[in-house]
């Protein structure tokens, strides 16, 4: 292959913009039905959000002027356009309570990128942690090794966070004081609000450790990993269990596949036999199950961050709904179902890029 | 290959769909009024049947609304699985998918019955 060829084949698209565009097309009634579902839940949940905003003590009159204000006096039909219209945009108003007169945007941007270091972290201890155990549970069928494995699993897939959480903090923090309870970073450091790059002065990212290497702030960063650490692990103890889960039964299957029989008998050495042809083959399920499972380290994040009083996207949903503040609902629920559907589609690339017979 | 006489194929796509969705908007419609009405003889308040009724649809249509598009995300993949596994069920993303759709159809109906009811009464 001459250069020209090889800068044609890099420019050629991974997998076709046509499947692409059709999966980006469907996830506008995906999340055009989670507004839906959101503002039918909230409209039949008890409580008047007049009453929220002006407490228990304001008058009749004050009530009726704020439910004027905030539209709740126009016809149903009108109040569900307008909600549709202003999630399309992304504007769900001012937060009732948790963050008063601040919007549920800039709500949802604080917090955001909190949830998705904690997701991220657990997700990568997940794929790190569950791929080889998965690969070295199958090829060491039935040994000492791949019985501790699926013990490890079992139990990983078994134990729920709300249990694991706490029970860890016990052990770790309570008995061993290796690790915080509770927190992202030590009360005694601060860190600015940017960092600078040439000069130019930038925002940080909100994610605690990215924004202490990007400011070069050694000891915050030790800081903020010793607090991420039980957070990540009890996020990741599922994700882990299960992906090591599914890579072992699909490996057992490919590895038993002709094609892998043919490899071996043309000379090919068994590690690279197992790498160049097993693994490719064996992460097509295994990518499906990554995808999912995002949305259960969504819904672990609820848990985790109530356990563990990380201020993110989970802790504010719960703290939403106990103080009926149905703007920051209704975003951060979107929002989890706007992020759900984009790692979906992420895994329906990647998948019909290591099965393009998928793209048909 | 297509007769001269046979409708523009583009016609009985839309006309397929149409009826699939139309027959659930219309006993929507059905169910909306009625639901209203009924709902409002009983409490005797309009606004607060409105609101019932309506949010009622809006989770019908919703719910529809998000089974039809994972039927079409994953409906294959869930085939392909099941077939996989042997598990010998009858559920196709065709069915689910038209099911879906009659569902949305139904939501939409009541959101519409209930908001023309509303008004009148």
């Amino acid at each position: 292959m001459n250069w020209t060829q090889f800068l044609f084949r890099l420019a050629e698209p991974v997998v076709p913009p046509r499947f692409v565009i059709k999966r980006l097309l469907l996830l506008i009634p995906v999340l055009f039905g989670v507004a839906s579902v959101v503002f039918a839940i909230l409209h039949l949940a008890p409580g008047d959000p007049a009453v929220i905003i002006a407490g228990q003590r304001a008058s009749a009159e004050q009530l009726e002027q704020i439910r004027v204000e905030l539209g709740l006096r126009r016809p149903l039909w009108e109040q569900y356009l307008t909600f549709l219209w202003d999630a399309a945009r992304f504007d769900f108003g001012q937060s009732y309570s948790i963050s008063r007169g601040n919007s549920v945007r800039s709500v949802i941007s604080d917090r955001l990128p909190i949830t998705l270091e904690l997701a991220i972290y657990g997700q990568a201890a997940g794929i790190l942690l569950g791929l080889p155990l998965g690969i070295i549970s199958a090829v060491k069928q039935d040994s000492l090794t791949d019985h501790v494995t699926r013990i490890g699993a079992l139990t990983g897939i078994s134990v729920p966070i709300f249990w694991s959480g706490p029970l860890l903090i016990l052990l770790f923090s309570t008995y061993l004081d290796v690790f915080p309870t509770s927190g992202r970073i030590a009360s005694t450091l601060f860190l600015p609000d940017t960092w600078t790059l040439f000069g130019r002065e930038l925002p940080l990212t909100g994610m605690i450790t990215v924004d202490t290497i990007l400011l070069g702030n050694t000891e915050a960063f030790l800081s903020a990993a010793h607090h991420l650490f039980l957070p990540a692990v009890v996020i990741g103890v599922y994700s882990t269990a299960l992906i090591s889960r599914m890579m072992r039964s699909s490996m057992l299957e490919v590895i038993r596949q002709d094609y892998i029989r043919t490899a071996r008998a043309k000379g090919q050495g068994a590690k690279i036999t197992l790498m160049k042809h097993g693994f490719r083959n064996a992460l097509i399920p295994v990518v499906t199950v990554i995808g999912i499972q995002f949305g259960t380290l969504l819904g672990g994040a609820v848990l985790t961050e109530t356990v563990f009083g990380i201020n993110g996207m989970g802790l504010t949903i719960v703290t939403a709904i106990g103080v009926s503040d149905y703007p920051v609902v209704q975003g951060t629920v979107l929002t989890f179902a706007l992020l759900f559907t984009l790692v979906n589609l992420f895994v329906d690339v990647t998948y019909s890029y290591l099965d393009p017979r998928i793209q048909q | 290959m297509a007769q001269s006489g046979d409708p523009p194929r583009l016609r009985q796509y839309v006309a397929a769909r149409a009826r699939l969705v139309g027959s659930g908007l219309v006993v929507g419609l059905v169910l909306g009024g009625l639901g209203t009405a009924g709902w409002t003889l009983y409490t005797g308040d309009v606004r607060s049947s409105e609101a019932t009724v309506f949010a009622l649809g809006a989770l019908v249509f919703g719910f529809g609304l998000l089974g039809w598009s994972g039927s079409i995300l994953a409906g294959r993949g869930i085939e392909a699985m099941q077939e996989h596994m042997g598990t010998r069920s009858n559920w196709t993303e065709r069915d689910s998918r038209r099911a879906m759709a009659r569902l949305c159809g139904g939501g939409g109906g009541i959101m519409v019955g209930t908001s023309v009811v509303a008004a009148l009464l």
